[in-house]
């Protein structure tokens, strides 16, 4: 059985998950946790993801603050002790 | 050289003193956009007394700015003052040991280099480089340009964003081409990643809430422009090993400060910018151009970068409902937006591609564009 997750989701894309600051998921894997919310909400997916099925370049995935490339990208494995954060780009200014 | 008495309290500080102050009294910062950032930085630096500051912004001030942008008030706003003018009117009476380069102009690949390497300054700092370029943007193409033009000529950069009540910063030492940097020097190198290596695209126009529809509250423009500004002050006094390796971010709502460590993304990634020095931004590949249409009061922003991904006409339509009439069908988007007084109107296309319609002003349409889609 794998762990549940929290996976802090950033103010921009929270009205793509009913306006939820952090989504419960389980998953061994940071790819798991990301299918499963793609699959969850998708409108979510459609920004996270680009039509090949990668991780757009404007979004990171940090597992306790290190970006999961320089881990095992979406590889990278987890439990409920990981912290995981979905952060894009701040533009304004 | 003026007295340095007035600059006492800072000099106090381990790693500073009286060589620290003589060093930010002899330095030039390029401070690209003075808005809710800018005005906090520029005020900041006056102070800290960085020689000379290039402050270019090519907007005026709006009552609606007064919440957040710390150095204007309401008669800059009754008067129709631009930004970077009434930034440096303000600067004249805080510091007169502070040299002010005032340019109103839209910063874009055929001005950032002049910017940067002292074309616009006058005197004793005519021609010089700048010795730091801080971010007082709102929008990721300027950034990127300001990133490119600090990694070609060696010159560090400092990135802040901020929205609603999250931001972020980050300081880049880059990369240089021969690797003489100052922070080159030593065993370890200690230039570190540039923001194309941690985010490699913008996000596509639109995906992201700007200031002008989501809001802003003043405290979070504060202080990621203070973080800004001390990493600022770290880098004009040499105390480069200071400078932190991390990009800071917070979510005042949210309660959250994290530092997320990106010091590997030189090394993993495969950076256009600092590793294969293509200057994609600088060179006008990437970002928009604009074109005035004859006789129609309309200005057109084309988007060369595919970005990451179509605009959502449906949410951007949602966003804008709030500042006026919207009418969207599947091949475009038609806004009616009453913008400090004056009513436009914005038409976007599928592929990016945008028309404001109310002016003859590519400044002016860029803006427009800027607050209500993004970038």
């Amino acid at each position: 059985m794998p762990d549940t997750i929290n996976v802090e989701i950033p103010a921009a894309l929270r009205p793509q998950v009913n306006d939820q600051e952090a989504v419960a998921v389980e998953g061994a894997t940071v790819g798991d946790l990301l299918n499963t919310m793609k699959a969850d909400y998708p409108e979510f997916g459609a920004k996270l993801f680009n039509d090949a099925g990668e991780l757009n370049r404007f979004v990171n995935i940090y597992v306790n603050d290190e970006d999961i490339r320089f881990l095992d990208n979406l590889d990278t494995a987890v439990t409920s002790a990981d912290q995981v954060a979905v952060v894009p780009a701040i533009a304004g200014g | 050289m003026p007295g340095l008495d007035r600059y006492h309290r800072q000099m106090l500080l381990p790693g500073f003193g009286e060589e620290g102050q003589k060093k930010l009294l002899g330095s030039s910062a390029l401070i690209v956009g003075c808005g809710a950032l800018g005005t906090v930085i520029a005020n900041m630096l006056a102070r800290a007394g960085v020689g000379h500051l290039i402050i270019v912004d090519r907007d005026f001030i709006e009552m609606t700015n007064l919440q957040r942008q710390v150095l204007f008030d309401e008669s800059d706003v009754a008067n129709a003052i631009p930004k970077a003018q009434a930034a440096k009117n303000k600067i004249a009476g805080i510091n007169s040991d502070v040299t002010v380069t005032a340019v109103v102009e839209d910063v874009n690949h055929t001005n950032m280099e002049k910017l940067a390497l002292g074309g616009y300054s006058q005197g004793q700092w005519a021609g010089k480089p700048v010795d730091v370029i801080v971010d007082g943007v709102d929008n990721f193409e300027t950034r990127y340009l300001a990133n490119d033009c600090a990694v070609k000529h060696g010159v560090p950069y400092v990135y802040g964003g901020a929205v609603g009540t999250v931001g972020a910063s980050y300081a880049v030492l880059p990369h240089t081409e021969k690797g003489d940097a100052a922070w080159e020097a030593g065993e370890a190198s200690g230039a570190t990643p540039c923001l194309r290596c941690i985010f490699e695209q913008a996000p596509p126009p639109g995906l992201n809430p700007t200031c002008d529809t989501a809001g802003v509250i003043g405290p979070a423009v504060s202080i990621v422009s203070n973080y800004q500004v001390a990493e600022t002050l770290k880098i004009l006094t040499g105390n480069l090993d200071r400078v932190s390796p991390t990009m800071l971010n917070l979510d005042l709502w949210g309660n959250t400060f994290r530092q997320f460590k990106v010091a590997k993304a030189y090394d993993v990634g495969d950076c256009r910018c600092c590793k294969h020095r293509e200057f994609e931004f600088l060179d006008g590949k990437f970002g928009s151009s604009t074109t005035t249409l004859c006789g129609r009061n309309a200005v057109q922003i084309t988007n060369k970068e595919a970005a990451g991904g179509k605009l959502d006409f449906t949410e951007i339509g949602q966003r804008l409902e709030a500042h006026g009439t919207v009418k969207v069908n599947k091949f475009m988007l038609r806004a009616d937006i009453t913008d400090n007084g004056e009513p436009y109107e914005l038409t976007l296309f599928t592929d990016g591609r945008a028309i404001v319609k109310g002016t003859k002003h590519a400044n002016v349409a860029k803006g427009v564009y800027a607050k209500y889609v993004g970038a």
